[in-house]
């Protein structure tokens, strides 16, 4: 664990364990379908987007999906707090489940917390003037990041989730989802900045 | 505040995610260091950029009805509640009727033994499985896991040894990612115990441990979401308690029980 974690916000928040509405005792399976489909699929786009950018493809994205939801439906009645981080973490772990089964070699070193490394220099020049990216090779960048750094990025920067939701939802300590962010962003604006760097170079030759 | 660390907490920073003190000492460190304070802006002009220019994928409407259709609303779903068969229902067939009354009887026989059940007094195992898990759940609410924080060996069983009139056998696990935390006291089954906490990435594993008379059967429970399991070995009982899972714990307590 890093020193300065203490820093963060939610770092010593309680574990809630019940802070969620009780099950209706006589709820019918139409009634719970009903109150399914109001909690949970409204995060339904979050759920695909997620899909989408860990498996790369839209065709396995929608099978990841339509499992986890289906998933997500078994388990309803395990809800506790906050919908949209607990469905995304079902497409998470169906998204294991389906990377191991169709892609084994690519789990290697997935949860493994050893990858974990911490930002120690500021970030430097490779942070370009960031507004001038170009929309595809921003896009190339994160999807050719690794997947622990990929997950997280997608979660903070398109699912605006704080870092105690992506903690939840990667099952990391929030000190870990810090540093991850941190390479992420720096990995992708060092593939961008070699990438114009190149690309300048051509131009003003 | 160093730069090495401003330069750490910049991210946490422009997330919004800092707490307000350690934002105040890091705008101070920004007011003063114009290339710290030109990283932030670079790295807040990176976020925005991957928020307006990085794809958002929305789902394929033909995707959601496709999900929808498949959720299982009718009665073919296997975890479809029990009280279901007391309730009347359209689809029900001429020949279940007459097993209504018989479920009602059944109901009224069940919660009569559950009742039963409830007044009895807990066995000790119970009454002690209560107890370590209050215990367990006592010290994450409190964020308070230890009075004796180290993760050396030598220095936690002296400490627990001093105060207590036996002397727990204190595992080194570190090898195996177990990574011992500290100790702590408790009174557990009228009697002072020692605690043991041991950490396995984010999960706390707390073992307890006190002198027992014979040797109790291995056992496993799993109690509202945390796993426990117990054992005895040279004289000592074990209670452990974690929410680790159920396939990491066993490997811990393996390892624990190891002569």
């Amino acid at each position: 664990m890093l020193a300065a974690d203490s820093a963060l916000l939610h770092e010593t928040d309680p574990v809630a364990l019940h802070d969620t509405d009780p099950v209706p005792l006589h709820e019918t399976l139409s009634e719970r379908k009903r109150r399914f489909e109001q909690w949970v699929l409204p995060h339904f786009d979050a759920a695909y987007n997620l899909a989408r950018w860990l498996t790369r493809n839209d065709h396995d994205a929608q099978d990841v999906v339509q499992e986890a939801v289906l998933r997500a439906y078994r388990f309803f009645d395990g809800l506790r707090g906050e919908a949209k981080p607990w469905l995304l973490s079902i497409v998470r772990n169906s998204f294991l489940t389906w990377l191991h089964i169709n892609r084994p070699a690519e789990t290697v070193g997935f949860d493994d917390g050893a990858i974990d490394l911490i930002p120690t220099d500021a970030d430097g020049p490779e942070i370009l003037a960031a507004r001038s990216f170009d929309r595809k090779m921003l896009n190339e960048a994160i999807a050719a990041l690794p997947l622990q750094f990929r997950e997280v990025l997608i979660l903070r920067e398109l699912e605006d989730l704080s870092y105690k939701d992506i903690a939840r939802i990667a099952d990391v300590p929030i000190g870990t989802v810090m540093s991850r962010l941190a390479r992420a962003r720096r990995l992708v604006a060092q593939s961008l900045g070699a990438t114009s760097n190149i690309s300048g170079t051509q131009v003003h030759k | 505040m160093t730069r090495e660390e401003a330069a750490r907490l910049l991210h946490a920073y422009i997330d919004g995610e800092l707490d307000p003190v350690k934002s105040l000492e890091l705008e101070a460190h920004l007011a003063e260091n114009p290339s710290v304070r030109a990283a932030c802006e670079r790295l807040r002009g990176m976020s925005a950029a991957i928020r307006d220019k990085a794809d958002y994928h929305p789902a394929p409407a033909w995707l959601e009805a496709r999900v929808r259709a498949a959720i299982p609303a009718g009665p073919e779903n296997v975890s479809a509640p029990w009280w279901r068969w007391l309730k009347p229902a359209g689809s029900f067939s001429a020949a279940a009727d007459w097993l209504r009354p018989a479920a009602s009887f059944a109901a009224v026989a069940l919660v009569t033994w559950v009742v039963a059940l409830g007044t009895m007094r807990p066995s000790e195992d119970e009454r002690i499985t209560q107890e370590v898990l209050a215990s367990h759940v006592r010290a994450t609410l409190a964020n308070r896991f230890y009075d004796v924080a180290s993760s050396d060996q030598h220095t936690v069983k002296p400490w627990l040894s001093a105060r207590l009139a036996f002397s727990p056998p204190v595992a080194d696990l570190s090898a195996s990612g177990f990574e011992l935390v500290g100790g702590r006291l408790d009174y557990i089954g009228a009697q002072p115990v020692a605690v043991l906490v041991y950490k396995r990435r984010q999960h706390l594993i707390d073992v307890f441990v006190w002198p027992v008379e014979a040797q109790k059967t291995e056992q496993t429970l799993a109690h509202d979401g945390f796993n426990i399991e117990r054992f005895a070995r040279n004289g000592m009982g074990f209670w452990v308690v974690s929410d680790l899972s159920r396939n990491e714990l066993d490997d811990f307590v393996r390892l624990l029980a190891a002569p």
